[in-house]
């Protein structure tokens, strides 16, 4: 329906004549950009020469400058034609009536992985084709790991005692574990059985932290590594997550960094790192459990001014072969089902604990947990870091307490 | 007035020699400590320029030691993606702009301020301490909407204004300052001689404000220069981008690479400081004049 | 009397555009305070509850208190450096303007690239700072920078003095360079020393830029939030939280508009307060000395 009157307006623009401008198609992506290629500009490149009367404009605007710079102009009625968005974006927009519904009846609906189809649709509309699921775990340095004797990424939680305890007695810092995202990663893997997932239920106050055995243990977990030498809890306060310490990694500095596979490029661009992304040592499974992050996809906000063309930027994504080149650039998995693997081999040992089912979704990336969540965890866990030895409640009770006042 | 006391010194006998000697040695000393502490101010940003020069692998082997040789590849990297010439010229016309409306709107409001001291005046005072109490995220998205109503989004007027308006009450706030201190008596013998308000401003006033102009042209150019939430916000045309977006867009901010911040770092910063150098003696040149009249 | 009136007139353009710029957003967001506002889409109204939540928790009290007292720490610290540097260039005229400018450099950085700068410096396991002291032999005075509460707000702090030292330093140095030589000269024919020039003859004069100096980096100070942003977003545990911190994180993590927008307005009115008390104390010690 959409391809025949486009073929029609086409035609109508050929029959015009020359004068006719191309359509500038005004993407806004917070990917794209040199320090984070994801392939884009390949495929902008592609999608401009199957469809030569539309020029793409992709403006780069990082996740949290989104916030700023997005909403004055879907407020305004003058909205990019395409803009990148993730779940929390889907919820808030798409609620006030900026997005278009994309349709439920598009091929690609019924093909999403179902869980991910499930985070995504909103009242049975779906705002925003999906683009990747992307995991997160340990990256191993397995160098590092061969100095120490051993020759295997860890995935239980004895095996990563093990490693600290090998690696720490050769005098190599076995691991970063700073509160404001590395952690968050092990207690969330330690502290959600996939087998009985009641994220949602903890997200709508049903459930209480303080109660739930499952994350006093996952405390208690911390404890033990702290008690194998793994990291020293106080010196991981002062460290970025997001800049000095995925340079230590780089550095060959420390074996272990719990980080998002986003990373893998920028890592496999330094000379002589040996490494492998591994899923997280979780005490509920003997693979390791995977933490799939459901990542952005792209959205169409109801007052686009070349929504047709915005929409042949979307089917051009939904092609599988173009979608490939942008997971494999991402180093992500697709979110449909039956996709290709594009995951690099040192990946294996995430890529095995998500085929045997170990696996579980971020509940942040599905606000399962709500996002005053997020910050109370980086905050408290660096809290809990700082003070090891403070009973479980006390850290517990914080995430309680912002769930309540979140309802 | 150094002469004076030098030949001073030398007339009066061998015995005061000792007393120059020891005050050209204390003075030396005293510039060298001076200078020594400025470039003890100066060593992050060493550190910087240096690890711009790194690979990747000597940043994470040798933070702190010097490259083993100047390694261009970061720069030949950040210079073939960053678009920076174009940008470069853009920021640099946005910055010369604005500082030109900052300068004159605000001297301008800034007269009356300074010397009539009544209701009228406080409550215009307060109306800038406003302007200038406000956070910048406040003003983001009505700025946003009187822009596209005035259609002025996307355009070089338009960022040139809405940085104006930013910087304005700044420039206001300064000017009341120096002004009040300018002595009454220089501008009533000008309104002896039949000037108008305007030629008071212009002829008597704004001479002396030299220097203050000096030191707020930086704190505009400065801000200007490197603001990026303004221009993502307001232009999309890739032309008319600016530099600092350039950085913005090559450094990202998820997981930040040495080898892109800091040699993105250098660029970005490198024209300003070159403009600043070139302002600098300009300006001052013109504030120590207006001082010895 | 009344040509000295229309001298108002010169206000105009700076009003007009400070009205369609300031005002208008400053209503709208005190509007916006009244209610729950996510950032887009509709706006309910919820009265003064979003007030009634900044008095009644701890948590937002504390972040005022940090903010006043990280704006003591940096402006006492700033106004004294730049007095420091701006009296000893003021001595030393051969390298004025070099050391001026050298100084400034750091002023000139946009924040995101100081942030990450020190970011790398303070870094608790290979950061510049730490492994310059090891280097040096001084291996026991290495900190965990920005990891120890009772450490990072001094640490971002310095970061910022580091930062703005040139700023007042100019500012100061405008100052001086309005002094009229001659009282220098008097100065020094009576045999006055150096500290006492600087003590009896210049402070006094330099009291217009001590007031805009202070209040202007207490303004500045008071708003900042890039430097902790980047450096702690807050942490560790809340640390070095300041009011624009939690601003800028209710506003964009949480989409809380309504209530980043009553945080703003208490905010606006803690600027507004601190420097207008500034204003009148440091205008009537001009006025006395």
């Amino acid at each position: 329906m959409i391809r025949t009157f486009f073929t029609t307006s086409a035609l109508a623009f050929v029959l015009a004549g020359t004068a006719q401008a191309q359509t500038v198609l005004d993407v806004v992506a917070w990917k794209g950009n040199e320090a984070e290629p994801a392939g884009l500009p390949e495929l902008i490149e592609k999608f401009e020469a199957a469809n030569p009367d539309i020029d793409v404009e992709l403006t780069y605007v990082a996740r949290k400058d989104v916030d700023k710079v997005i909403p004055p102009r879907l407020q305004s009625g003058n909205p990019p034609d395409v803009t990148m968005v993730d779940s929390s974006l889907v919820e808030l927009w798409g609620g006030a009536g900026f997005l278009k519904d994309l349709s439920t009846e598009s091929d690609w609906y019924g093909n999403m992985i179902p869980a991910v189809q499930n985070v995504m649709t909103t009242d049975g509309k779906i705002m925003v084709f999906p683009l990747e699921v992307i995991g997160m775990g340990n990256f191993v340095n397995m160098d590092l790991l061969a100095q120490a004797g051993i020759d295997k990424a860890p995935v239980t939680i004895d095996e990563l005692t093990a490693a600290c305890q090998a690696l720490s007695a050769e005098g190599i810092a076995p691991m970063i574990f700073a509160g404001t995202f590395p952690a968050m990663l092990f207690v969330g893997a330690n502290g959600i059985d996939p087998a009985n997932n009641t994220s949602a239920k903890f997200g709508m106050g049903e459930m209480s932290f303080v109660e739930d055995a499952n994350f006093n243990a996952s405390l208690d977990g911390v404890r033990d590594l702290v008690a194998a030498e793994c990291f020293d809890p106080e010196l991981q306060a002062g460290l970025d997550p997001w800049a000095t310490a995925p340079q230590e990694f780089k550095s060959g500095n420390v074996a272990i960094l719990p980080q998002g596979a986003w990373n893998i490029g920028g890592f496999s661009s330094v000379d002589g790192l040996n490494y492998q992304f591994a899923p997280m040592p979780s005490s509920f499974t003997e693979y390791g459990l995977a933490l799939d992050l459901v990542g952005p996809g792209w959205a169409i906000p109801t007052e686009a001014a070349n929504a047709e063309a915005a929409r042949k930027w979307v089917d051009f994504f939904a092609e599988e072969e173009n979608l490939n080149v942008f997971l494999e650039a991402e180093g992500a998995y697709s979110p449909f089902m039956g996709g290709k693997a594009t995951m690099p081999d040192l990946a294996t040992p995430y890529t095995e604990a998500r085929e045997k089912g170990s696996l579980i979704l971020w509940p942040f990336s599905t606000l399962e947990f709500p996002k005053p969540l997020q910050s109370e965890w980086e905050d408290s866990i660096t809290g809990f870091l700082l003070d090891i030895d403070q009973p479980n409640e006390t850290t517990l009770q914080r995430w309680d307490d912002t769930i309540e006042d979140n309802l | 007035m150094t002469s004076t006391a030098d030949t001073h010194a030398a007339a009066s006998g061998p015995s005061l020699d000792w007393d120059l000697i020891r005050r050209k040695t204390k003075s030396y000393f005293a510039h060298g400590l001076v200078l020594l502490l400025v470039a003890i101010m100066l060593l992050p940003l060493f550190y910087m320029v240096m690890m711009s020069f790194k690979t990747s692998t000597e940043i994470a082997n040798d933070p702190l030691g010097l490259p083993a040789s100047l390694y261009w590849g970061n720069y030949m990297e950040a210079l073939s993606s960053m678009g920076y010439a174009r940008s470069v010229l853009n920021s640099m016309g946005i910055t010369v702009s604005v500082i030109l409306v900052v300068v004159l709107a605000g001297a301008m409001a800034a007269y009356p301020l300074a010397r009539l001291q009544n209701r009228v005046s406080r409550i215009i005072v307060m109306i800038m301490a406003l302007g200038l109490a406000t956070p910048n995220f406040v003003t983001i998205t009505p700025i946003y909407v009187i822009f596209r109503d005035l259609g002025l989004l996307d355009s070089c007027l338009g960022i040139v204004l809405a940085f104006a308006a930013l910087k304005l009450p700044l420039a206001v706030f300064f000017y009341t300052g120096f002004i009040a201190a300018i002595p009454v008596e220089l501008e009533e013998a000008a309104r002896l001689d039949n000037c108008n308000n305007w030629q008071v401003f212009w002829h008597v006033i704004r001479p002396l404000l030299a220097p203050v102009t000096a030191t707020l042209s930086l704190f505009v150019m400065i801000m200007v220069w490197n603001d990026f939430i303004y221009p993502l916000l307001l232009l999309t045309d890739k032309d008319k981008l600016t530099v600092m977006i350039a950085v913005y867009k090559f450094v990202g901010n998820t997981g930040i690479d040495p080898t892109k911040l800091f040699p993105a770092a250098v660029l970005g910063s490198l024209p300003l400081l070159v403009m600043f150098a070139v302002f600098q003696r300009k300006i001052m040149a013109g504030a120590t004049a207006g001082a010895v009249k | 009397m009344r040509a000295r009136n229309s001298l108002y007139i010169f206000t105009i353009p700076a009003l007009a555009v400070l009205t369609l710029f300031f005002i208008h957003p400053i209503i709208l967001t005190a509007d916006m305070s009244f209610t729950s506002f996510k950032g887009i889409g509709a706006a309910e109204p919820v009265g003064w509850k979003n007030y009634d939540r900044i008095v009644s928790r701890d948590r937002y009290l504390d972040a005022i208190w940090i903010t006043l007292w990280y704006t003591v720490i940096v402006v006492t610290a700033l106004t004294i450096t730049g007095m420091f540097f701006a009296a000893v260039l003021h001595r030393l005229p051969a390298i004025r303007n070099f050391s001026r400018a050298a100084l400034y450099t750091p002023a000139m950085m946009s924040f995101v690239v100081v942030g990450y700068i020190w970011q790398f410096l303070y870094s608790p396991l290979n950061g510049g700072i730490n492994v310059a002291l090891r280097d040096l032999g001084l291996g026991a005075w290495e900190q965990n920078w920005l990891g120890n509460p009772d450490l990072a707000l001094y640490s971002v702090a310095f970061t910022q003095i580091w930062m703005f030292t040139g700023f007042t330093c100019a500012i100061f140095l405008a100052g001086f360079a309005g002094i009229p030589e001659e009282i220098g000269e008097a100065g020094k024919l009576e045999g006055a020393t150096s500290w006492q020039r600087f003590r009896y003859l210049e402070l006094p004069l330099l009291g217009p830029s001590i007031t805009v100096s202070v209040i202007l980096t207490t303004i500045g100070t008071l708003k900042t939030f890039e430097l902790p942003f980047i450096l702690t977003n807050g942490g560790p545990d809340g640390a070095t939280r300041m009011l624009s911190i939690e601003i800028i994180n209710n506003l964009f993590g949480q989409y809380k508009f309504g209530f980043a927008s009553a945080l703003s307005i208490v905010m606006l009115i803690i600027v507004l307060a601190v420097s207008f008390i500034q204003n009148k104390v440091l205008r009537d010690r001009e006025n006395v000395t």
